[in-house]
């Protein structure tokens, strides 16, 4: 199995060129360049191609991509058009609200789906059943930002009970348990939020997997066994039922991503997502390039990690 | 009280359908002593399965529904338990084999477990001792280097491995009753025969009774001390083996013994078939359901027939008003045999003409 | 004989008619379509999905001929409008800040959305097709190649991906509004499509089609094609209601359509300042998209049931 693992990851590393060599063509065809934000209109042939050649501009593009590339081995991403920053400083500012958005977003949705699949799943036709299959149709046909809007309405405006924007409250220096529940305050919605979309797609599949699985013969075996119900489900019915949830949340990973980035954008949470908007609206090109690659890192390192689970996990892949 | 292990009366199983119900168990009733090797044969859909699941209570329902009758065990009916009483009983007193021994484990718990699970449930045991004794059954069953082996997969088994492995889940906690849904239909021949010996010598070692069930008669008679022969979801004759293959007197089961081929026969002769199909169980008929089919049938055979003892053979009974014995009537059943033919002729030229008219 | 003729009649004098067997055997079935469709009209959610969907269209496009409400750009400050007013007889959904029609805005926004939404489903199956069923019956190089080609657009976060594109191609009109996000969406259809293929490729039909002389194209699209249909049907229906989604998450951002042309989802963050005065602004048009997608996803759903075991008769 060993062997299984080092072969995916060798087999990621030319898709990470790949999509390293589309991301860079793809910002040097943006209109203006990627330096467009630079260029004065009523600026002069010299000016321009002193500009250009500040850049490295007037290089062969491959030159170009190289020059880049190996730049960024070297952990130079290149400076920000707006701040003038280095990336990886303006990145590692943003980052840290994004993780923590992302993941608590990522393990509600994960402990919500699997309790609401599994147990709609157990009791077909219940009226749980009915009640958790009705809900995540309404949670995937609704778009993020829409649901994210009705609940600053709902929660901030309405009922007061809950701060819609930012990640702290502005203004104030609490000591540090009051900052920690404040934090904890301005997470709440946009997590929930985040979260929504996908649980609703996860306890769908969830349920259906969960379907399948008790129809297999072997339920039928434990419960011949004498298991109690409760054991058939868990040990059984769950244990395999998981396995093919894994695949679903890493192809979800990138969709998260895209979703962070909404919600960030709608509470105003000061994490990658709204870099990303901010950064574009500015034409702040080393930035966006940066993200967008980063972007597709994570994508390919969570299918990555969700194979190797998957070998790990399935003994009918383990051994064989 | 009463000497027998298990009584089955009159089990009716129905099954919801749109259209209506299917009769699947409609009236059964026999029994098993203890230690004793029984085996249930009929065709494919005759309720045979249904029924041993029925014993075990592990028929899914909906859509399947107990209309009616009594499983008493050990003279507790089973049918009125509650499902936490019916839990010590399944795998603790009655233990039971499937046909497709793959499907039937847990692709994701290693085999030594799966037996040792059941031992968990009705001995209280901790983890080390059960590990053994599931292993010391590992090698019981014949699986070799059982220790290395307790911590393997399913997949890593071929099917009659697997098949043995289930007979150790199933045996694990040593109940007095083993059902054997189809154990060998889906192996290979020359393993067939390792199964059933395997089947045949541990309950002989335990002193564990035995339901066979199967649609193949060469595995009856190797292996059970009695037969009962299912139709349509009822019981149509029961009798000890030797007496059953010797002396058949239901026609059904006549027709069953005539189809398997043997190999005195004539080169070239034709294969003896039963014409026709199996009754819609959704609207069972009201009579015999072998009527339609039955050279032998009269007008009588439109009311059920009771389940009366062989002359001469108490323990051998059958569902069926007619005497096959009796010259008079083989000589009925041969003319309307003729008949027969010579009406299927008849309808094959008319089709013939009709294609060709087309 | 005499005496088998004597006892032929004494004892049984009730014989049997010979029983036929035959007539019962030869049934009416239903063709696979019609089995199919049934299956469909007899599921109730799907069919209230499609039901929507069928009036939402008709609405959108016919309704601003049949009730009159066609000038959402209108500025209804004199003539019994104003701004911000309910929903009332004249203006069933009210009027904005600056006076429009709502109701006129809401079809006008749908009818752009809808058809953005089904015209890149339309662009995606096609071209998802046409790579998937490439990648897969052929195999080998054009496989790799093509599957390295989906792997890199799968891999980049598409919002993401999409923003950037969007201030790239588009001149924010729904043209290429439609063309961006058609050029995604046949991602997940191709690799649908591709193992539809290579499960079917080793099928006998497609040997015995061979046999007599069928060449590859016609293989493809005549005799496999038809097969996999099922969950191309399925997957496309879905795909519309992400479609709308997306471009309504674009739109919402300013990356999408701007002004002058209107969709539910500029709407939404042109009502989004609003939301204290008149929070209808925003509901409206979320509404309907959710409606319409969930509408989309029940049909989706649908489909999928109906299709699935279409073998059997019962």
């Amino acid at each position: 199995m060993g062997r299984y693992i080092i072969r995916r990851v060798i087999q990621a590393i030319p898709l990470l060129f790949l999509v390293s060599i589309a991301m860079f063509g793809l910002i040097h065809l943006m209109p203006g360049g990627p330096v467009g934000v630079f260029l004065n209109p009523h600026l002069s042939a010299e000016g321009r191609a002193a500009i250009n050649a500040r850049f490295g501009l007037n290089q062969p593009l491959p030159v170009q991509y190289v020059k880049w590339l190996l730049n960024t081995f070297q952990g130079n991403f290149g400076f920000s058009f707006v701040t003038n920053q280095s990336v990886t400083q303006v990145l590692g500012e943003h980052f840290p609200p994004t993780l923590e958005l992302f993941s608590s977003a990522l393990l509600l949705a994960l402990i919500v789906a699997v309790f609401l699949g599994t147990v709609s799943g157990a009791r077909q036709g219940s009226v749980l059943d009915y009640s958790v299959t009705t809900l995540s149709y309404f949670g995937i046909s609704m778009p993020i930002f829409f649901l994210g809007l009705l609940a600053q309405e709902v929660f901030g405006i309405w009922l007061h009970a809950l701060p819609v924007s930012g990640q702290s409250t502005a203004g104030i220096v609490f000591d540090p348990f009051n900052a920690a529940w404040d934090q904890l305050n301005h997470l709440i919605l946009p997590m929930l939020i985040l979260s929504i979309t996908f649980i609703a797609g996860w306890s769908r599949y969830m349920r259906s997997s969960m379907v399948e699985v008790r129809k297999q013969d072997y339920i039928r075996t434990a419960r011949a066994k004498g298991a109690s119900t409760s054991s058939v489900l868990i040990h059984h019915a769950l244990r395999n039922a998981l396995i093919p949830l894994i695949t679903v949340v890493a192809i979800d990973f990138g969709s998260i991503a895209g979703g962070a980035a909404i919600t960030e954008t709608v509470f105003a949470w000061p994490g990658m997502g709204q870099l990303f908007i901010s950064s574009l609206e500015a034409r702040d090109y080393p930035v966006l390039l940066s993200m967008l690659i980063l972007g597709a890192v994570f994508v390919i390192i969570a299918n990555l990690l969700a194979d190797i689970l998957y070998a790990i996990i399935d003994p009918r892949i383990r051994y064989s | 009280m009463n000497e027998n292990l298990l009584e089955v009366q009159d089990l009716k199983v129905y099954f919801k359908v749109r259209a209506g119900h299917v009769h699947a168990v409609d009236g059964v009733t026999f029994a098993v002593k203890p230690g004793e090797k029984v085996a249930i044969v009929g065709e494919s859909g005759c309720g045979k399965s249904v029924t041993a699941l029925s014993i075990m209570r592990l028929v899914a329902q909906p859509p399947g529904v107990y209309a009616g009758g009594n499983i008493f065990f050990e003279n507790e009916d089973l049918l009125t338990l509650s499902e936490r009483r019916m839990q010590k009983i399944r795998g603790g007193q009655i233990g039971i084999i499937f046909q497709d021994p793959m499907s039937c484990l847990n692709p994701t718990m290693t085999i030594g477990d799966q037996i040792a699970e059941g031992l968990r449930i009705h001995r209280k045991i901790d983890k080390k001792e059960a590990r053994a004794r599931a292993t010391t059954l590992l090698e019981e069953v014949g699986i070799p280097a059982a220790k290395e082996r307790y911590d393997s997969y399913p997949h890593q088994f071929s099917g009659g491995m697997r098949q043995r492995v289930m007979i150790a889940v199933a045996l694990a906690c040593n109940p007095k009753l083993l059902i054997a849904d189809e154990p060998t239909t889906a192996l290979d021949v020359t393993v067939q025969a390792q199964i059933l010996e395997q089947i045949s010598s541990i309950c002989k070692e335990f002193g564990t009774a035995l339901i066979l069930i199967t649609h193949d008669l060469g595995v009856v008679a190797g292996l059970s001390d009695r037969v009962i022969v299912m139709y349509a979801g009822k019981v149509i004759e029961e009798g000890e083996t030797n007496e059953i293959f010797s002396n058949p007197r239901h026609p059904y089961t006549i027709g069953l013994l005539n189809s398997v081929p043997r190999l005195n026969e004539e080169r070239q002769s034709e294969l003896n078939t039963i014409e026709g199909a199996p009754p819609d169980l959704v609207k069972p008929p009201t009579g015999c359901p072998f009527m339609a089919r039955c050279d032998f049938a009269k007008k009588i055979c439109n009311e059920m027939p009771s389940f009366d003892p062989v002359v001469d053979q108490p323990t051998h009974h059958k569902a069926c008003w007619v005497d096959v014995t009796d010259p008079n009537v083989q000589a009925y059943a041969e003319r309307r045999r003729q008949a027969r033919r010579e009406a299927q002729i008849v309808a094959i030229d008319e089709a013939a003409n009709v294609l060709q008219g087309e | 004989m005499d005496s088998s003729e004597q006892l032929n009649t004494t004892i049984f004098d009730d014989e049997e008619p010979i029983i036929e067997l035959t007539s019962a055997l030869v049934q009416k079935r239903r063709s696979q379509g019609r089995i199919i469709f049934d299956r469909f009209l007899s599921n109730r959610t799907a069919m209230i999905g499609a039901i929507f969907l069928i009036l939402m269209l008709a609405i959108c496009f016919l309704g601003p001929t049949i009730t009159g409400h066609n000038n959402p750009d209108f500025l209804h400050l004199a003539d019994g409008g104003g701004t911000f007013s309910p929903p009332s007889w004249q203006f069933p959904l009210g009027t904005d800040d600056v006076g429009r029609d709502q109701f006129a805005r809401a079809m006008d926004g749908g009818q752009v959305s809808l058809i953005i939404g089904l015209s890149s489903m339309a662009i995606s199956i096609v071209l998802g097709v046409v790579i998937g069923a490439l990648a897969g019956y052929f195999g080998g190089i054009i496989d790799n190649i093509l599957m390295r080609l989906t792997d890199v657009v799968l891999s980049v976060p598409l919002y993401l991906l999409l923003f950037v594109l969007s201030t790239v191609l588009t001149d924010h009109s729904p043209r290429s509004v439609i063309f961006l996000i058609s050029i995604f969406g046949w991602t997940t259809m191709a690799r649908l499509v591709r193992s539809e293929f290579i499960a079917q490729k080793e099928r006998e039909y497609v040997m015995a089609a061979r046999t007599i002389g069928a060449k590859n194209f016609r293989l493809m699209f005549r005799h496999i094609l038809p097969n996999a249909a099922g969950p191309i049907i399925v997957n496309a229906t879905l795909l519309v209601g992400n479609n709308i989604i997306l471009e309504s998450v674009l739109s919402f951002f300013g990356f999408g359509i701007q002004p002058p042309y209107a969709t539910w989802g500029n709407m939404i963050a042109y009502g989004q300042g609003f939301m204290d005065t008149d929070a209808l602004l925003v509901i409206i048009p979320g509404l309907l998209i959710f409606l319409t997608v969930l509408s989309f996803n029940l049909v989706g759903d649908g489909l999928r049931d109906a299709l699935d075991p279409y073998m059997t008769e019962r």
